[in-house]
C-alpha cells in the first residue's frame, strides 16, 4: 500500500510587484509517498526554495501561496492557522535550509539549540534530549559529536554548520524532511555518508524526502522521482533514472550537457545553455524556455503554454516539440 | 618568478592555547600562488580551507607563519589594507557577505566609490555590465539581498569582488549552489578573466570535477594539513594519499553506476 503523505496540486507563489502580482512558482503539482523521495533540480532562481518554504508555511516577505490542494497526512496545509503550522513544522515536516547560517542562532551553542528544539516537540528530560542531540550530530557526520555541543555556530566551518542544520532536522524524527541544497557545501565523502543515512531512514522508518540539488549525479543516488523546474514552472517530471537516461525537455538536455565530469578540462570547454532565464513576471503566454530553446517551434512555443506529454512510465514532459515529434507531425 | 601570494608555514590555533578546547585548525601549511595561475584547494569539511583563505587576506591572523605579497612580508595594517585592494575574497556564505539593507546596485557600486575607482557617472553602467557578466539581469540592481535566490546571491558576491578588477581572486565554494548551466557560465567567466586580465585565482571547492576543469595546480587538505599537492592532472590520475583516493572514488558521477557501492571514508 502506498502511503501518500504529501499531495500538492497547482500550488503557486506570487509576490506583489509593480502592476500586479508576479508569479515565482507557477502551478506546481507534486506528491511524495512514505519511504520515497522526490528530487527537485532546476535553474538558479526557478523557485525551488520557494516550493520548500511554501510547504512549511514560511514563504519570505509578502509572498502569497495558493493552490487547489496541499494535503499533508489528512491535513489541508492551505487552511492551517499559525498554531496548526507550529505542530507540523519541525516535528512532522522538518527542513534543512539552503542557508545554514540563518537557520542557526549565533548567540546560542549548538547543543542548546538542538536540545531546545527536541524539548519543544517531545516530552523528555534535558539529559534525554542531550543524548538525542549527540545522536543526531553523529548521524549528521560528526566524528566527535559530544564536542560540538558547547560550540557556537561561528566556531564551525561552513560544512559543519550545514551538518548541524541536518542534525536539527533529524532530531525530532519527522515524517518528511525537506533538504534544500543540504549537502552542497560538503565534501563528497561526507555527502556519501549522509545520502546513505537518508536511505536508511527512508527504508527503516518510512521517512519521506524532498531533496533539492543542482547535482544530477547526486540526484540519481537519491533516487525516486525527479522534478525539473525552469523559471517557476515544472518542465519535466518522472523517475530519476528515466529522466536522466531519457531527458526529453530541451532545458533538461542542456543541463546534462553543461555538467562538468572528471574528464572536463579547459581544453574542451563546458557548454552552458546560451542566454538568460526570463525574469519572473516577464514570461509571456508561450513556453517559459522558448527564448533559449534550440528546437523551439515558431508560432507554437511562443504562443501557447505546453501541457504534459507522456515520455514513459510516470515520466512526463511539458514541451511542444516533444509532443509534435511524438505525434509524428512534421511542420 | 616570485609568487604573487606566498603563505609560509601557517599554523592557526583557535581559542586560548592554555584552554583544553583550543583547536588547531591549521598546522604548518604553506601555499603559494603565481601570477596568472589557478590554484585549487580541496579538502574535507573542517580541514581549514576557509581559515587559510582568511589568513591569506588578513581578516584572521596566523598563530605562526607569514604571508608575503610579491616577495614582501606583510606586517603592518597598511600592508594588509593595500593587499586587500588587489586581492579579493568571495565568501563561502553569500548570505552573510551582503548587507541586508543595501540594494544590490549600491552594494556593487560601493567598492568603486570607496576606492574612487571611477567617476560617479560611470558607476551605474559598470554595475549593469558586471551583473550581466555573472548571468544576472541588470534589473537585479534594485533588489535587496533577501529578494534573491541562493544562487543569485552567490553571483552577486562574485560580481562585487570583481568590481575592483583584482589581480588575485580567492573564491570559497562559490559555485556550490549554482545549477550546472549557470555554474558553467561562471567558470567560463573565470577562465576568460584569467585569459584577458591574467589574474590569479585561488579556488576552494569540494567539487573535484570543477577543480579538475579549472585549476593548474591543486592542494589537498586533510585535518589542518596539506597532504598532497601538485599539478592537477597527475594528482587526479595518480593520487598518492588515501584521502585523495577516497575523494575521487566518492564523486557522485563515479558513484553513479548502481553496481559500485557508495564509498565510505574510514576516519
Ligand atoms: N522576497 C522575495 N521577493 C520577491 N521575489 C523573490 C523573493 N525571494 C526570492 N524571490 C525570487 O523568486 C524566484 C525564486 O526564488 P528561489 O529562492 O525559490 O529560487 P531557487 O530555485 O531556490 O534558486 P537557487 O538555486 O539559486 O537557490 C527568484 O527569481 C527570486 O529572485
Ligand atoms: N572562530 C573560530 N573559533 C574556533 N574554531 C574555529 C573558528 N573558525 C573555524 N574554527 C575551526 O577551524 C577548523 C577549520 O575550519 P574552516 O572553516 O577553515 O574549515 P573548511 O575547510 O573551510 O571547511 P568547510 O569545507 O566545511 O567550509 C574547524 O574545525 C572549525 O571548527
Ligand atoms: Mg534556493
Ligand atoms: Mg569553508
Amino acid at each position: 500500500m502506498v502511503d501518500r503523505v504529501l499531495n500538492v496540486e497547482d500550488m503557486s507563489v506570487k509576490y506583489p510587484g509593480r502592476g500586479g502580482l508576479i508569479t515565482v512558482v507557477d502551478q506546481v503539482s507534486l506528491s511524495v509517498d512514505a519511504g520515497k523521495s522526490l528530487v527537485i533540480a532546476g535553474e538558479s532562481g526557478s523557485g525551488k526554495s520557494m516550493i520548500c518554504q511554501a510547504l512549511l508555511g514560511i514563504v519570505p516577505g509578502a509572498g502569497q501561496v495558493s493552490g487547489t490542494r496541499m494535503d499533508w497526512r489528512g491535513k489541508n496545509l492551505l487552511e492551517l492557522d499559525e498554531a496548526g503550522w507550529r505542530s507540523v513544522r519541525g516535528s512532522e515536516i522538518a527542513m534543512v535550509f539552503q542557508d545554514p547560517t540563518a537557520a542557526l542562532n549565533p548567540l546560542i551553542t549548538v547543543g542548546s539549540q538542538i536540545i531546545d528544539v527536541i524539548r519543544t516537540h517531545r516530552r523528555c528530560s534535558r539529559s534525554e534530549a542531550k543524548n538525542r542531540a549527540i545522536e543526531s550530530l553523529e548521524l549528521a557526520g560528526f566524528s566527535e559529536p559530544a564536542q560540538q555541543l558547547r560550540r557556537y555556530p561561528s566556531e564551525l566551518s561552513g560544512g559543519m554548520r550545514q551538518r548541524v542544520a541536518i542534525a536539527l532536522a533529524l532530531c525530532c524524527e519527522p515524517s518528511l524532511i525537506i533538504a534544500d541544497e543540504a549537502t552542497s557545501n560538503l565534501d563528497v565523502s561526507i555527502q556519501a555518508k549522509i545520502v546513505t543515512l537518508l536511505h536508511e531512514l527512508k527504508d527503516k522508518l518510512g521517512l519521506a524526502l524532498i531533496f533539492v540539488t543542482h547535482d544530477l549525479g547526486l540526484a540519481s543516488e537519491i533516487g525516486g522521482d525527479l522534478l525539473v523546474m525552469y523559471a517557476g514552472s515544472m518542465v519535466e517530471y518522472g523517475p530519476v533514472q528515466s529522466v536522466l537516461d531519457n531527458p526529453s525537455h530541451p532545458y533538461t538536455i542542456g543541463l546534462l550537457q553543461s555538467a562538468p565530469t572528471l574528464h572536463s578540462t579547459r581544453d574542451n570547454p563546458l557548454k552552458p545553455i546560451p542566454g538568460q532565464p526570463p525574469r519572473p513576471g516577464t514570461i509571456g503566454t508561450g513556453a517559459p524556455f522558448v527564448e533559449r530553446c534550440p528546437v523551439a517551434v515558431q508560432g507554437v512555443c511562443d504562443r501557447k503554454r505546453p501541457t504534459w506529454t507522456r515520455v514513459g512510465a510516470g515520466h512526463q514532459v511539458a514541451c511542444h516539440r516533444f509532443a509534435l515529434d511524438k505525434e509524428g507531425g512534421s511542420l | 618568478m616570485t609568487p604573487i601570494i606566498d603563505a609560509k608555514n601557517i599554523t592557526k590555533v583557535f581559542g586560548a592555547s592554555r584552554s583544553p578546547h583550543a583547536a588547531r585548525a591549521l598546522n604548518d601549511v604553506s601555499v603559494d600562488v603565481y601570477p596568472g595561475e589557478t590554484v585549487g584547494v580541496v579538502g574535507e569539511s573542517g580541514s581549514g580551507k576557509t581559515t587559510l583563505a582568511r589568513i591569506m587576506i588578513g581578516i584572521e591572523s596566523a598563530t605562526k607563519g607569514q604571508v608575503y605579497k610579491d616577495g614582501h612580508l606583510l606586517e603592518s595594517r597598511v600592508d594588509w589594507r593595500n593587499l586587500r585592494l588587489n586581492v579579493q575574497y568571495v565568501f563561502q556564505d553569500p548570505f552573510t557577505a551582503l548587507c541586508p539593507t543595501m540594494r544590490i546596485g549600491a552594494a556593487l557600486a560601493e567598492p568603486l566609490s570607496v576606492h574612487k575607482k571611477c567617476p560617479a557617472s560611470e558607476r551605474l553602467g559598470r554595475v549593469s555590465e558586471m551583473l550581466k557578466k555573472v548571468g544576472l539581469h541588470p534589473d537585479m540592481a534594485r533588489r535587496l539581498p533577501v529578494q534573491l535566490s541562493g544562487g543569485q546571491r552567490q553571483r552577486v558576491s562574485l560580481a562585487r569582488a570583481l568590481m575592483l578588477e583584482p589581480s588575485v581572486l580567492i573564491c570559497d565554494e562559490i559555485v556550490s549552489g549554482l545549477d550546472v548551466s549557470v555554474q558553467a557560465q561562471v567558470l567560463q567567466l573565470l577562465v576568460d578573466l584569467q585569459k584577458d586580465l591574467g589574474i590569479s585565482i585561488v579556488f576552494i571547492s569540494h567539487d573535484l570535477r570543477v577543480i579538475r576543469y579549472l585549476c593548474d595546480r591543486v592542494y589537498v587538505m586533510y585535518k589542518g594539513e596539506v597532504v598532497e599537492q601538485g599539478k592537477t592532472g597527475p594528482i587526479f590520475e595518480n593520487p598518492s594519499h588515501q584521502y585523495t583516493k577516497n575523494l575521487l572514488a566518492s564523486i557522485p558521477g563515479a558513484r553513479h553506476d548502481k553496481s559500485t557501492p557508495v564509498v565510505q571514508v574510514t576516519s
